[in-house]
């Protein structure tokens, strides 16, 4: 049971660091393409993944640099939860795992988490929005599809770090019963 | 916490230091430290009789119940 566990820990871990990865090339493509779109307008046409967002630009700059902002906070946001996933299984000790560290984590993965959810649902709003108003933004729903998904699965997670956090107090009462 | 552990008084009548009562109760040295520091949060029955039996006491005598209102 337990070489089970250390093997999808493993691969787990694996998966992790790969998409955490990906995600990062992700995230630091949209600022350095963010810092382009900022000081040479031109670049606005060719951004990350073949973005065109240059018809946007032109008709309105707020409109531009809100969706922007939108999908760069969400890409950071998902960048900096895999960090925080990886963290967790780097140090999750699978012997003892009902510790203060990894409940706190399990918090902060949830929260983070919620915010991609609320962010991204939020940007969905904003792009249907500016959909009405005449604007092409199909490309950059990829961004937040998922909103749904993820308060979701935040939702799941928070009550997961509760039941982990009492997990944690019955494990240090036990700890101090002699 | 009103309940007060008074390990320590009754190890200093009965002349018995914590490493003795550790072999005679089998309980490891950090677990007793615990119950005389009061950091406990629980007591069991068993470990209870065996130090009442190796101190030759009465439960009353270790633990003692203060109002602190």
């Amino acid at each position: 049971m337990l070489r089970k566990n250390i093997f999808v820990f493993t691969v787990l871990k694996i998966v992790a660091w790969i998409i955490f990865v990906g995600l990062c090339i992700e995230a630091g493509g949209l600022i350095v393409n963010f810092a382009f779109s900022l000081f040479k307008p031109e670049f606005v046409q060719n951004l990350y993944q073949k973005l065109d967002l240059s018809e946007m630009y032109s008709r309105s700059k707020w409109a531009f640099f809100s969706m922007y902002s939108f999908a760069l906070l969400i890409s950071i946001l998902k960048a900096f939860l895999f960090y925080v996933v990886i963290r967790l299984i780097n140090k999750l000790d699978l012997l003892k795992p009902f510790n203060s560290f990894v409940a706190a984590q399990i918090k902060q993965i949830s929260y983070y988490t919620l915010s991609i959810g609320l962010l991204s649902y939020l940007a969905r709003q904003t792009a249907k929005n500016l959909l009405h108003r005449g604007f092409e933004i199909n490309t950059l729903n990829q961004f937040w599809i998922d909103s749904q998904a993820f308060i979701l699965m935040a939702a799941v997670i928070y009550i997961i770090a509760t039941i982990f956090s009492k997990g944690v107090e019955i494990q240090s009462e036990n700890d101090l019963t002699v | 916490m009103p309940i007060i552990v008074n390990l320590d008084v009754m190890m200093a009548k009965r002349k018995i230091s914590l490493n003795e009562l550790s072999e005679r109760v089998d309980l490891t040295l950090s677990n007793l430290s615990i119950l005389k520091t009061g950091k406990a949060k629980a007591v069991r029955f068993s470990t209870l009789a065996a130090i009442c039996k190796a101190l030759d006491c009465q439960p009353g005598d270790i633990l003692e119940y203060v109002n602190d209102r």
